[in-house]
């Protein structure tokens, strides 16, 4: 069960990968990445469900934040021109 | 200035809403060292990503009322100290450097598992500190420019 899902969710960042290397703005871009971190957050769970080891969780959650903070970082960065 | 917090409410917002949470999973990394994946360092990783957080959406004045360039410096060097200081106890205690299980704390068990609690403590403060100078010190220079 779990393994078809781990299947599907790589399928999916695949596609998303597509729309980070084609998309025309690149506001297209830091969304479809930031989607693929979401992705990978539900991947880091599904294999920590495979594999039956629960501490995948752990990392799961810390990869939501930093990548949330990454996006916004890079977000105003692009927008200002300045980090602060 | 008024529409210049206008403009930004909703990172604001979620910034103010996060920080506290990412600091609680912070201090939970650090204290789950031993236990689970994490320590001190990516403790410290997350403690100070909190503050980044805050500065990027507040700006750089409003981060530096919260946290001064002297309280960053005196961090800084206080993980560096507890670090130093406890391996130097466990000299005194007789045994070699950073062997916790020869402090006077009762059992060699516990006295094992608070030395490398303490040692996780003292990485995690200075790794957050270093982390929120390094942010600092980059953001000054791009805004230079």
């Amino acid at each position: 069960m779990f393994d078809i899902a781990t299947i599907a969710v790589i399928f999916a960042i695949m596609i998303t990968l597509y729309r980070v290397i084609k998309g025309p703005m690149i506001y297209d871009r830091v969304l479809a990445a930031n989607a693929i971190g979401t992705m990978a957050v539900v991947l880091l769970v599904l294999i920590g469900f495979e594999y039956s080891r629960p501490h995948f969780l752990d990392l799961a959650v810390v990869y939501t934040l930093i990548n949330f903070i990454a996006t916004i970082a890079f977000l105003k960065y692009r927008e200002k021109g300045r980090l602060d | 200035m008024q529409e210049f917090i206008k403009e930004q409410i909703i990172v604001r917002t979620v910034s103010k809403f996060f920080t506290p949470f990412i600091q609680l999973y912070a201090f939970y990394v650090i204290a789950h060292g031993d236990l689970g994946p994490g320590g001190g360092f990516q403790g410290g990783v997350i403690l100070g990503a909190s503050m980044i957080l805050y500065v990027i959406a507040f700006g750089m004045d409003e981060g530096r009322k919260r946290v001064s360039q002297k309280i960053s410096d005196i961090f800084v060097s206080t993980g560096v100290l507890i670090y130093a200081g406890i391996g130097l106890l466990c000299i005194l205690a007789g045994g070699a450097y950073l062997e916790y299980a020869e402090l006077p704390l009762g059992s060699h068990h516990l006295a094992s598992h608070l030395g490398i609690y303490g040692i996780e403590i003292g990485v995690g403060i200075t790794v957050a500190f270093v982390m929120i100078t390094i942010f600092f010190e980059t953001a000054k220079k791009e805004r230079k420019k």
